[in-house]
């Protein structure tokens, strides 16, 4: 039987591993979008009954739009970080699990190409997931207000989504990297990444907080990143605009400089 | 070589490539197949999708008819829409090889790949090691089983807590590191032996045990010890084995360290 050698198939190095490990990624959320896409917008649902239309009429954020509205961009956001960051993180820690993780040391893959597969990766799960909240946010707001809530700047919506998950994949893999155990990947979700995100005003406005806790939540990157979608979609946020942009470019290069320094000294191994 | 680990000190270069630093790194491992000792288990994926993944990892994009071949070849293609853990112990093995040969590399290193495996794998894998070696494949295995070794390779190299103690062609290290022993029985009482050869290692009755370098041939031993061929009964002679080898390479390091 003839073996098939190399030379019947044309071989390129530098686009096809990355262009490989992009779509693995994708593939590998897809296998279960039930549980990687559904579910969340199923959250983004209950959140909506309850916040939205149940206790939504007896909060008042200061912006002239109903608070439904309100929650809506901030639920777009914080699906579209957390799933980003759930992406990356558990794509690496079941890696590291099952051995896997060491066939992207051991193929012609650089730390550049793996970090960017893999951040593509997690910036499609998260605007799949951002999309799903943002149409069944817009039915429930038809529902209640009988017309579609109008999207401000459609740009800025875009940059703030992008650049907001593709920091939260790069954190992703970079706890992932770092984690010794599921236990501790766990922990610094549940200790640093959940608090950030849920203090981030994506429920609240921070005309809601005492002076004290304004002054704090100004030092959580995750308030940019939900109060620019917040300024794309109403027209209105906390901060301003540049701010926003600012804080998110730094946080985008942090992140990098931090993952490109966790990958070149991990070995890649199993648990 | 797989970069795993960390390199203390040296240099690998696969096919010309230097492995281990600059732009040549990604031409180098392309050049590398892998077989791990340890079975990786692939999640969500069937047997066929993580060869296509691990084709393209190498930069094949249509490489199916080469993941056929070696799924027909590795009796896995009735099994390829299976996941990794459907599959058997042995089918498991052989994905791995399968994942490692996709891309036909020059060089292929086999890390322990029987440890643990049952003798008609063991045997069915070294039949198709040997086919990879006849078609020009390097192949670089890592192993306990000496006597594999002895059978499988045309070199071989001692490491001991990292450190290459010897290399050198199979045979030649043989014949380099070990002692033929000869066991002579006589028809009767030796008379004029040669007590005081070195090679000569006990006398038990009519029973003479000798050992002396694979250089000597048997007939120089006779000569030198003075034993009369017509007193010879019988005469069995055992070569030294890589084991042999092995130990005595080991203990020559011990006593310079």
């Amino acid at each position: 039987m003839a073996s098939h050698k190399l030379e019947e198939s044309i071989r390129n190095l530098r686009f096809t591993p990355f262009i490989t490990l992009f779509w693995k990624e994708i593939r590998r959320f897809m296998k279960v979008s039930v549980q990687t896409v559904v579910t969340p917008a199923i959250n983004s649902a209950l959140y909506l009954i309850i916040f939205g239309v149940s206790l939504g009429a007896s909060i008042d954020t200061g912006y002239d739009t109903p608070y439904l509205a309100f929650l809506i961009s901030g639920l777009v956001m914080m699906g579209c970080l957390n799933n980003s960051f759930q992406n990356t993180a558990s794509s690496i820690v079941s890696g590291k699990f099952s051995g896997d993780l060491e066939d992207l040391k051991v193929v012609p893959l650089g730390y550049q190409q793996i970090i960017w597969a893999m951040s593509l990766g997690g910036i499609t799960r998260g605007l799949m997931v951002s999309s799903v909240n943002l149409l069944v946010g817009q039915l429930f707001y038809y529902s209640y207000y009988k017309e579609f809530f109008d999207i401000q700047s459609p740009g800025l919506l875009i940059f703030f989504l992008v650049v907001g998950s593709l920091v939260y994949a790069k954190l992703g893999i970079f706890v992932a990297f770092l984690a010794k155990s599921f236990d501790q990947m766990s922990a610094v979700s549940a200790f640093i990444l959940q608090p950030l995100s849920f203090l981030g005003g994506g429920f609240f406005s921070l005309n809601n907080l005492s002076p004290f806790w304004q002054k704090i939540s100004m030092y959580n990157p995750v308030l940019y990143f939900i109060n620019g979608v917040r300024q794309a979609t109403l027209g209105a946020s906390d901060v301003s605009v540049r701010s926003a942009v600012v804080v998110s470019l730094i946080s985008l290069v942090l992140s990098h400089m931090l993952v490109l320094f966790i990958l070149k000294k991990s070995q890649f191994k199993r648990w | 070589m797989v970069t795993l680990e960390r390199p203390s000190h040296g240099e690998i270069s696969v096919c010309g490539h230097n492995l281990l630093g600059g732009s040549e790194v990604k031409l180098a491992k392309a050049e590398l197949g892998y077989v791990p000792q340890e079975v990786i288990n692939h999640g969500y994926f069937s047997t066929r999708e993580i060869l296509q993944f691990y084709s393209g990892y190498l930069g094949l994009l249509n490489n199916n008819k080469r993941i056929d071949y070696l799924l027909e070849r590795l009796a896995l293609y009735e099994h390829r829409d299976k996941k990794v853990k459907q599959l058997s112990g042995g089918m498991k093995r052989r994905l791995m090889i399968a994942k490692a040969l996709v891309h036909s590399p020059k060089v292929l290193l086999l890390d322990e790949p029987t440890a643990g495996v049952d003798i008609e794998l063991r045997s069915s894998l070294w039949e198709f090691v040997k086919e990879l070696r006849a078609e020009g494949t390097t192949v670089l295995l890592t192993t306990h089983y000496l006597e594999e070794a002895e059978e499988l390779c045309d070199r071989i190299g001692v490491i001991d807590h990292g450190r290459l103690l010897k290399l050198g062609q199979t045979s030649q290290l043989i014949s380099d590191m070990t002692f033929r022993r000869m066991l002579i029985t006589l028809k009767d009482q030796p008379r004029s032996i040669k007590t005081e050869s070195p090679h000569l290692k006990s006398i038990d009755g009519k029973e003479l045990v000798l050992e002396f370098s694979s250089h000597l041939s048997v007939g120089q031993i006779i000569d030198d010890i003075g034993v009369d061929l017509n007193n010879v009964l019988d005469l069995q002679l055992r070569e030294g084995s890589l084991e042999d080898a092995f130990i005595r390479i080991l203990d020559q390091d011990g006593k310079e360290v």
